[in-house]
């Protein structure tokens, strides 16, 4: 009998929740006033996007799957299919550590606000940090912080090499203390893969945004652990969520293809960076950092950059001979870094 | 119910769960293949038999007997296409501006074998050439069904063992693969074989035709889910279980259960009562955020002295690490912005700790640090650290006690009794808004210390300005002596040849981009200041600005009698102004301040109280008396609604948006201030007196971060007529105010310009404005018209009435001399003749001319300003 009520419970908030959203929807165009193209429209051109590879890091044996930007704009830490961390001088093209995880597809990486740390992870569920130490092995001193019950897809220290903030196949984000491993705060509301996250630029802000499989990216409240926003718009997984500059938006980057932008003050998506000569999903998605260019990497070996106000694409770099799997701007927006299944990482500027 | 919606939820989506872009490369294909509207398809003599060129369409389903096949893949697979064909079918059909892109996206269908080479089984590429292409057949296009499992495989690897050897034999690989298939398969081998030799059977009942086309597809297909080793497999997908992956059903969505469900609907709840803005204002947010970071992003403004990546100088990095002795102006500059900014640099967080510490008021910041640390640290650590802050801050007679009412206090009381790490948010909250933020901060950007920041603050391209700037210097003097009847010849000119600058003006307006423009201004300004130089010294005042120039250019229509009028009018009043004047408020940091401001997006919700202080503050560094920011603050309400009005206009007026309504915010609030233009003049002369100081500092400094920003869109400004329109329709007060402004922009541009001048000197400018060392060679002209133009100022306060016949007399003689500085270089003959009228109403003509000063013109020299301006200043009144 109770799985009966609960299944009439469950219907009937289903129902609740679809009426909800159509509403939702209305109140939503109510202020839908004016198109972001058409605003834009008086806004100077960026005529001449001169951005080029600088710098090939060569040193994977296997696909480049994650990368991260040392807070000191010159490291980069990246995690390949074949279980390998790398902590480069991206500056001068020299490997600092290598770490050999005992798992394959470390599909997460990131360094710790000190730069003194980075975590990192894959397909064995964990997040893992590793203390950087030029005396000693690096991988001595790792620490398990926190498990999930898939694969980790990505993780992001939030201000602070105290805590962790990871994203799982599990459909959860997690919130993790680094010390004693322990839970935090979990996240619950996505029903499909968690493939992204990222911290909202604020200090004092105490969000983050997710995106995931289900299509939907969700905006989220650290401190009660609640869903506050969510924004739906994109037809196929959500591989990569960014945060405007300003804290106001939310850049997206999908397997369907196209980029997008959602406002999170208007409460809906202000623009779509699609084109039909755009096949290929994309895979991870930064904006610079007056958050006029949108940077996009796909899988067709290409990295689109958009101007955001024009939606207007205004370079297509080559350069990949695979997949692009990830990209970030670095922390002083002098470069941008991609990496890609062709076990390179480059970086452009 | 649940199960039964998932289960038409599944009924939906297609059997196969893929990746969008295989959907798309998919039509695609078809597409192609259309017999009308596709590729088109090269007739093909080799085979035997007659081609039917039609496209098949739908492809047949079925696992295991390719033997079926023989019937249907003919037509598709005769279809063959040359490369450069496909290439300019995807350029048309995608609307792809380049080739490159367009073989790329073959190079890619071809890696997912859509099509193949006809002539070359080994690799995957598409050439933009006469080579030619086979479509694959829909039966084997990737991703379809199921992967193809080893059986598959070995049927057919042994199939072609079986075969004609020249023509069908193995690879390495191949080999390798069949003999490991075999070990692995060995009690499955019979069947295998016999599979293998039923297949060559049946094909062999085939035409000739049909055999080599279904061969190659066969053979195509088995490259792409096979293929050799270092080679890229365009399949390959993460071993994820839960995502797409070739050949399985889409993995079962999670199960959504009633606390899910619950989430859902609460969060829907919330979100319909949540508020929102408009669409437009979320973007006019955006558009701003990024005018005001644009000059910070390495990515649109190339960073001073270099970007590290490029260059290899890692000067960049090091002038901006975090923790620097002395930090850059642009830097520093930046701690104005909002106090997040200088909350975030670690350098801006020490020096306001440091002048917060000088005020015996640092107990809010280090309150607000710990409970911030507080907020990330260890669990383990938590009750320590509450009590530490409590201890330390809250408690009664604690040594740092910081003040916060009484029911944030209670509110941490209640708090205290479960220690978390959020405890003390709220009063954290509390010391942050209305303490730091409201009160400190706005103090600290408008101290003496902030200030003196800023002035020390390094510039990057000093290295160059200062050996430039020596010599620019001497040079400057000296010049400044001698352009200053040019620069009256060149107002006049304006009159003369005003005609002329306007259809210029109109010209750039229309044509190419601002880079260009800006180019052209700023190398024709170069080219005039030779022609004239021989002018004497004494008429530093009389010397318009470049600015004004181009101000008058656009009003250039009108009599130039009525300036001589204007200049009759009295002078002296335009003393007042000098006090206040732009240059004594040390321009470097008060016009950083105004930038700042000015900056702000409109639509953004900055409080009034804030434009206030910054006002204020700008105005205490520029004259330091209490009554102008007083009226400065009055006046910011007001200058909102006209920054609009102005926005409206600039934006009309000039393609560079962004600069130009920048400018026109800045300067619109003065003039809001000051009601409605058609107050009496002894208002606006009375107002006008201590506003304006103010203003200009605020104009300064937004002038300058525009220049900054982008300086190729400055000349473009000048040259716009409309822009001069609307100033001349605003008030005289306005006008008065807004004059000492523009003026000093303008002489900061004219500056700037200068500058890239006179490093390459007769070189050309390049279009960013590199190096202030300028100055000298161009800077001559300038330089008298910046001095001619402050004296303008001054009279201009007297003459505030006189201002409007005066400024159109002006401002066409500005016109006229700018747009022959930027296009012509003869207009020296005008000059002459106006000069004399010219020198009788200097003075009218300068404030005519600083209302029409865009500072776009002028955004080049923005870096430049502090030093030049306060040198100029000082010229001129000497």
């Amino acid at each position: 009998m109770d799985s009966a009520t609960e299944l009439e419970q469950i219907e009937k908030l289903a129902k609740e929740a679809e009426s909800l959203k159509i509403r939702l929807e209305d109140e939503r165009q109510k202020l839908n006033d004016v198109t972001l193209a058409s605003v834009a429209d008086r806004l100077e051109p960026i005529n001449c996007m001169n951005v080029k590879p600088r710098r090939i890091l060569k040193g994977h044996q296997a696909k480049v799957l994650c990368s991260d930007w040392s807070p000191d704009k010159r490291h980069i830490v990246s995690s390949s299919q074949d279980g390998k961390m790398i902590i480069w001088d991206a500056f001068t093209t020299n490997k600092e550590h290598a770490v050999t995880m005992p798992t394959t597809w470390v599909m997460a990486c990131a360094y710790a606000p000190s730069g003194a740390l980075v975590a990192c992870g894959g397909l064995d569920n964990k997040v893992t940090v590793y203390p950087l130490s030029l005396e000693d092995d690096v991988s001595a001193r790792k620490k398990t912080v926190g498990t999930h019950t898939s694969y980790m897809s990505c993780c992001a220290f939030p201000n602070s090499d105290q805590q962790i903030l990871t994203g799982s196949g599990d459909s959860t984000c997690a919130l993790w203390d680094v010390e004693s491993g322990q839970l935090l705060q979990n996240f619950h509301g996505h029903s499909g893969d968690v493939m992204s996250i990222d911290l909202a630029p604020s200090e004092t802000g105490n969000t983050f945004v997710s995106g995931s499989c289900d299509k939907m990216v969700l905006i989220w409240d650290m401190r009660s652990g609640q869903c506050v926003q969510s924004f739906e718009g994109h037809r196929s997984d959500v591989n990569s969520v960014r945060f405007h500059p300003s804290g106001d938006a939310v850049a997206t980057g999908s397997d369907d293809a196209t980029c997008r932008l959602f406002d999170l003050r208007a409460d809906k998506e202000v623009a779509v960076y699609a084109k039909e000569s755009i096949i290929f999903g994309a895979n991870a998605v930064d904006l610079s950092i007056s958050g006029r260019l949108l940077f996009a990497g796909h899988n067709d070996y290409t990295v689109n950059a958009w101007d955001t106000l024009k939606c207007q694409r205004v370079a297509l770099l080559y350069g990949h001979e695979n997949r692009v799997s990830c990209l970030r701007v670095s922390p002083d927006g002098t470069a941008l870094s991609t990496g890609s299944w062709d076990a390179t990482l480059r970086v452009w500027a | 119910m649940e199960a039964t919606t998932t289960h038409q939820h599944k009924e939906k989506e297609p059997r196969v769960h893929r990746p969008c872009a295989f959907d798309k490369m998919e039509g695609l294909v078809r597409e192609m293949q259309d017999p009308e509207n596709g590729v088109p398809v090269r007739s093909q003599k080799q085979f035997l038999t007659s081609i039917p060129s039609a496209f098949m369409g739908e492809c047949h389903r079925y696992l295991r007997c390719p033997l079926n096949l023989n019937d249907q893949k003919n037509s598709v697979g005769w279809l063959r296409v040359a490369g450069y064909d496909l290439v300019e079918w995807l350029i048309d059909r995608l609307a792809i501006e380049e080739s490159v892109e367009a073989v790329h996206i073959a190079n890619q269908l071809c890696q997912y074998g859509y099509f193949f080479p006809v002539n070359d089984s080994k690799t995957l590429t598409v050439k933009d050439d006469s080579s030619l292409y086979r479509f694959q057949t829909p039966y084997y296009w990737p991703w379809q069904h199921r992967t193809p499992d080893n059986v598959e495989y070995a049927i057919y690897l042994a199939k072609r063992t079986l075969r004609n050897k020249q023509r069908h034999a193995l690879e390495d690989y191949e080999v390798e693969a069949l003999n490991s298939l075999r070990k692995n398969l060995q009690n499955k081998w019979d069947i295998i074989q016999l599979q293998a030799e039923e297949q060559i059977r049946l094909s062999k009942e085939r035409k000739k035709g049909d055999k080599i086309v279904s061969d190659s597809q066969e053979r195509a297909f088995w490259r792409v889910y096979r293929p050799p080793p270092g080679c890229l497999s365009s399949l390959e997908v993460v071993p994820v279980p839960t995502r797409a992956r070739p050949g399985l059903p889409r993995p079962p969505p999670r199960k959504r259960t009633l606390a899910d469900l619950q989430r859902e609907v609460e969060l829907l709840k919330n979100s319909l009562t949540r508020t929102r803005i408009k669409v437009s204002t979320a973007i006019e947010n955006l558009k701003s955020y990024f005018e005001t970071y644009m000059e910070y992003d390495p990515m649109i403004v190339q960073p001073q002295p270099s970007n590290p990546w490029i260059t290899d100088d890692q000067t960049f990095w090091q002038l901006n690490s975090p923790l620097v002795e002395v930090p850059t102006e642009k830097r520093v500059k930046r701690w104005a912005l909002s106090m997040e900014e200088l909350m975030s640099d670690p350098t801006g967080l020490q020096e306001f700790t440091n002048y917060l510490r000088k005020e015996y008021s640092h107990e809010n910041i280090r309150f607000w640090m710990a409970v911030k640390d507080l907020r990330r640290s260890f669990q383990a650590q938590i009750p320590v650290k509450v009590n530490e802050i409590f201890e330390e801050f809250l408690a009664a007679g604690a040594p740092c006690e910081i003040n916060i009412d009484g029911k944030t206090m209670e509110k941490v009381h209640q708090e205290m009794r479960n220690p978390t790490r959020f405890t003390f948010d709220s009063a954290a909250e509390h010391v942050y808004t209305l303490l730091l933020k409201k009160d400190c901060y706005p103090r600290f950007i408008r101290s003496e210390h902030y200030r003196n920041l800023l002035a020390a603050g390094v510039q990057p391209l000093q290295k160059k300005r200062f050996f430039g700037f020596g010599g620019q210097a001497k040079k400057k003097i000296s010049t400044t002596t001698a352009p200053i009847p040019g620069s009256l010849q060149q107002q006049h000119a304006g009159i003369g040849g005003g005609g002329g600058g306007r259809r210029r003006g109109s010209d750039r307006s229309l044509s190419g981009s601002a880079h260009e423009l800006a180019i052209c201004g700023v190398r024709d300004v170069a080219a005039t200041p030779r022609v004239p130089h021989s002018h004497s010294q004494s008429n530093l005042t009389d010397i318009p600005y470049r600015g004004d120039l181009a101000r008058l250019v656009k009003i250039s229509s009108r009599p130039s009698p009525r300036r001589t009028q204007d200049a009759g009018v009295p002078e002296p009043a335009t003393r007042p102004m000098d006090d206040v004047c732009p240059w004594d408020a040390a321009p470097g940091p008060s016009s950083e301040l105004a930038s700042s401001e000015s900056f702000e997006p409109p639509g953004q919700p900055c409080n009034p109280a804030r434009i206030s202080r910054k006002n204020s503050s700008q105005l205490d560094s520029c004259s330091s008396s209490s009554d102008l920011s007083a009226a400065i603050m009055e006046a910011s309400d007001c200058l909102r609604k006209s920054c609009a009005l102005q926005n409206t206009m600039s934006r009309n007026y000039s393609a560079n948006s962004s600069a130009k309504i920048r400018l026109g915010d800045t300067s619109r609030p003065p003039s809001c201030k000051y009601s409605s233009p058609q107050q009496s003049f002894d208002l606006s002369l009375s107002v006008a007196e201590k506003p304006e100081p103010v203003e200009t500092v605020l104009e300064e400094s937004s002038v300058s971060k525009v220049r900054e920003a982008t300086p190729e869109e400055t000349l473009p400004k000048e040259i716009t007529p409309q822009e001069s329109v609307p100033k001349e329709i605003a008030p005289k007060e306005l006008r008065l105010a807004m004059a000492p402004l523009i003026s000093i922009s303008a002489i900061v541009g004219d500056l700037a310009e200068d500058q890239p001048d006179t490093e390459d000197i007769q070189v050309i400018l390049e279009e960013e404005p590199e190096s202030e060392n300028v100055d000298v060679p161009k800077g001559d002209e300038k330089e008298p018209e910046e001095l001619e133009e402050q004296n303008v100022i001054e009279e201009k306060d007297d003459k505030i009435k006189e201002k409007e016949s005066k400024e159109e007399q002006v401002n066409t003689g500005n016109e006229d001399s700018a747009e022959e500085a930027q296009v012509v270089p003869v207009w020296e003959p005008d000059n002459q003749e106006e000069s004399d009228a010219a020198t009788a109403t200097p003075q009218e003509q300068r404030d005519n001319n600083v209302n029409e000063v865009c500072p776009w013109e002028d955004e080049e020299n923005c870096r430049v300003d502090a030093p030049y301006v306060k040198t100029y200043a000082t010229l001129g009144y000497l």
